[in-house]
């Protein structure tokens, strides 16, 4: 077969793979919400970019409002490097349907890599960078300027992906590389927030400068990144495809725990214990895992080592973040993982009410975590005993019972152990993700200003108690009314198995 | 215990999966479901267990209609495919869950696997390997043994001896005999495996395209020659 019929033959496979996906077949409502949000972070980037240049410079001091711009570059690349997990598949999850098939490995990486470069989804901070080009670029650099400026951004943008896939890729050969960009984001950004030093952003206002201005030297940074960044997820991600092929790990044995400490609590306990290696020996759900508590650590160390973080709403926005992040990564999905094995739970007599239950226990027991994190912070003065108080019984008695329902309403498969796993988003649960993270702190809000401080901190107390002490009574009505949609969710997780 | 199914209809688009008007598996029955791909097989077992809605009709075990209520579920072992397993556990750990969950002693269960050894081959427990690394007969021989651990009054096995060696294939056909003539349990078993089918049901439903087109008494044998000319 010819190269340009393989290659037309793969864009269309592409163009299907989006098409068909289960969740957009079923759903034309969700198919709508998820442009009309690609269209709204759109408008807010344009809004950005044509307001930004307005506000940034300073006719005084002669500081143009693209060099101010430019000095906080760094948070443009962080943002959109986690943006990335969200969305982007790797090259190897793309290649891996034809591994057996008779077309060059070799052939497939670097089409998927160019792509990856060439991808649309690079250009998408240009609805804030261009008008910022017009704006804010070219009055003062002219149009060789800003197009040097906007071409040094994309090429920028192009490495930070590369960078993304091979942090992606590594990860499945060992979560603990998540680390290293972990690492790096956090000591760019505890050198740009350090006192009394403008080192980060001088260095990148100069960068971008020497972008600007068709630098050489500047060009060879983006041009080796890439060029790095290309041979190295080459390599890579073809081995990755390869050892998935062969399911390396099949020969593994597998270390095993009775956990006899959990048999006190009989058929409760069994469902426990599932809960605990259903973490422990799944990928996906491991690594959803250690990036909450990672996500955890470093909002809480920047808010303990910074004043970043010191004012009101980001003071009330870490300490439920810390409480919700672990509970929401993997609750606004629940039941997802139990869609592999559907077919068994649902064979036996309220095995899912059982289940449920166990997932709210175990869920609860987490918090463990965050009251630790959050000790620290207390101690610092930072966050008040009251705010913890409030929002940990608040999580565990209001948000949860909310999160909970979502077991009624998920219906798509995802894969517990998986190398290579596609898009796994569902705009229904972002939203109600974006929904957990931010209407809490409206209700804070209003409490305190309704009570007082200490009484507005007792309701959402009560309001958890309540929920807790109530939770078999909410479960059960969840349980109810999951079985009378059993048989559409069923259907659902059968077709999205992976 | 009886299963009568009545009026049972399942579509999938303009595909009839499924459509009995009446049919009755008597209590202590052991039947052999065969058909050609498609026949319908699969989904009348999934129907029979609640996993999918029927377009109309009910089945009822005893007098218990299987979509209302989850009482059924007490005294019916199922085994269809490997969405009945929990992956990530070693099969010592899935027979724990199992027997835990449903309130079985752990000497009650040591006792009940102790009666599939020769039938595990030595190769399922004590593996210290997840259910998901397990060769495709191994996960089968979990599959069906966890299905038998309850001691249920239907069974229900969706292509049993799919994946088996040999050995294991006699050894399940003894074991699913040994068990129907000692518990009086009613036995469901659908299989391409002509042989083996006939070997172990004294009746047969022969299913073609939802329908039960023909229900055979199997006396030592003699389905043979009839199914035999049917899949010609």
């Amino acid at each position: 077969m010819k190269t340009y019929t393989l290659h037309k033959l793969l864009n269309k496979h592409d163009e299907l793979k989006d098409r068909r996906h289960p969740m957009f077949e079923k759903n034309r409502f969700i198919r709508f919400i998820a442009y009309f949000m690609v269209a709204y972070y759109a408008a807010i980037l344009l809004f950005l970019g044509v307001m930004l240049p307005q506000g940034m410079g300073d006719p005084h001091t002669g500081v143009a409002a693209f060099h101010v711009f430019d000095s906080g570059f760094y948070i443009i690349l962080i943002t959109d490097f986690w943006l990335r997990f969200l969305l982007q598949e790797t090259p190897a999850q793309q290649a891996k349907p034809y591994a057996l098939l008779p077309v060059r490995q070799s052939f497939l990486m670097k089409r998927y890599l160019i792509k990856a470069a060439l991808s649309t989804g690079n250009l998408f901070w240009g609805f804030m960078l261009v008008p910022f080009a017009i704006i804010g670029v070219l009055p003062h650099l002219g149009w060789s300027g800003a197009l040097a400026w906007l071409l040094g951004y994309w090429l920028m943008i192009v490495a930070n992906s590369y960078m993304y896939l091979l942090t992606r890729a590594a990860c499945t050969r060992h979560i603990l590389w998540f680390l290293l960009p972990v690492a790096i984001h956090g000591g760019v950004l505890c050198a740009a927030f350090l006192p009394d030093t403008n080192l980060m952003r001088s260095i990148c206002t100069i960068f971008i400068y020497g972008l600007a201005q068709w630098q050489l030297w500047a060009y060879a940074i983006p041009a080796a990144l890439i060029a790095i960044g290309f041979w190295c997820n080459y390599r890579l991600q073809r081995s990755i495809v390869y050892e998935d092929v062969a399911k390396k790990e099949d020969v593994k044995v597998t270390k095993t725990s009775r956990m006899a400490y959990l048999n006190r609590f009989g058929a409760m306990g069994e469902y426990l214990k599932m809960e605990i290696k259903l973490r422990m020996r799944n990928k996906q759900v491991k690594i959803q895992f250690i990036t909450g508590v990672g996500a955890m650590c470093l909002l809480s160390g920047i808010m303990y080592f910074t004043p970043a973080y010191d004012g009101e709403f980001m003071t009330s926005f870490i300490c439920l973040y810390n409480y919700i992040v672990l509970g929401m990564m993997t609750l606004i999905t629940i039941m997802g993982y139990e869609g592999n094995y559907i077919d068994g739970l649902m064979s036996r007599r309220e095995s899912i009410l059982s289940l449920l239950t166990a997932k709210y226990y175990f869920n609860s027991l987490l918090l463990l975590v965050p009251i630790t994190i959050n000790i620290p912070l207390m101690v610092a003065g930072k966050i008040s005993l009251w705010m913890n108080l409030g929002y940990l019984f608040f999580t565990v008695g209001v948000l949860y019972p909310i999160i909970f329902q979502m077991a009624v309403y998920n219906k798509d498969t995802l894969p517990l152990n998986n190398k290579l796993t596609g898009k796994q988003s569902n705009i229904t649960q972002t939203i109600v993700s974006f929904a957990i993270l931010f209407v809490p702190i409206g209700i804070e809000k209003v409490s305190l200003f309704a009570f007082g401080t200490h009484w507005g901190y007792a309701v959402m107390i009560l309001l958890g108690i309540l929920g807790i002490a109530t939770h078999h009574i909410w479960l059960r009505h969840i349980y109810r009314r999951l079985m009378a949609r059993r048989y559409e969710n069923m259907e659902g997780f059968r077709a999205s198995r992976p | 215990m009886d299963i009568t199914i009545s009026n049972l209809k399942k579509t999938f688009g303009d595909k009839t999966a499924v459509d009995i008007s009446q049919y009755t598996i008597h209590s202590g029955d052991m039947l052999g479901l065969v058909g050609n791909n498609g026949a319908g097989k699969s989904t009348l077992f999934r129907l029979m267990l609640d996993l999918i809605k029927a377009d109309q009709g009910n089945v009822l075990m005893g007098t218990t209609d299987v979509s209302t209520t989850e009482e059924w579920k007490d005294w019916t072992g199922a085994f269809i495919d490997e969405s009945f397993l929990i992956d990530y556990l070693t099969p010592d750990e899935y027979f724990h869950f199992i027997s835990t969950i449903t309130g079985m002693s752990e000497q009650e269960l040591e006792s009940t696997l102790d009666r599939f050894d020769h039938f595990m081959a030595g190769e399922v427990r004590g593996q210290q390997k997840l259910i998901r690394n397990l060769s495709a007969g191994n996960k089968q021989k979990v599959g069906i043994v966890a299905a038998m651990l309850l001691h249920p009054k239907v069974l229900i096995l969706d292509e049993p001896f799919n994946f088996l060696d040999p050995s294991s294939q006699n050894a399940i056909k003894k074991l699913l005999q040994d068990y129907n003539r000692e518990t009086g349990a009613t036995i469901l078993v659908s299989s391409h495996n002509l042989t083996h089918t006939i070997d172990i049901c004294p009746r047969i439903a022969l299913l073609e395209s939802g329908h039960i087109i023909r229900d055979i008494t199997n006396n030592d044998g003699s389905a043979l020659a009839e199914l035999e000319e049917y899949f010609q």
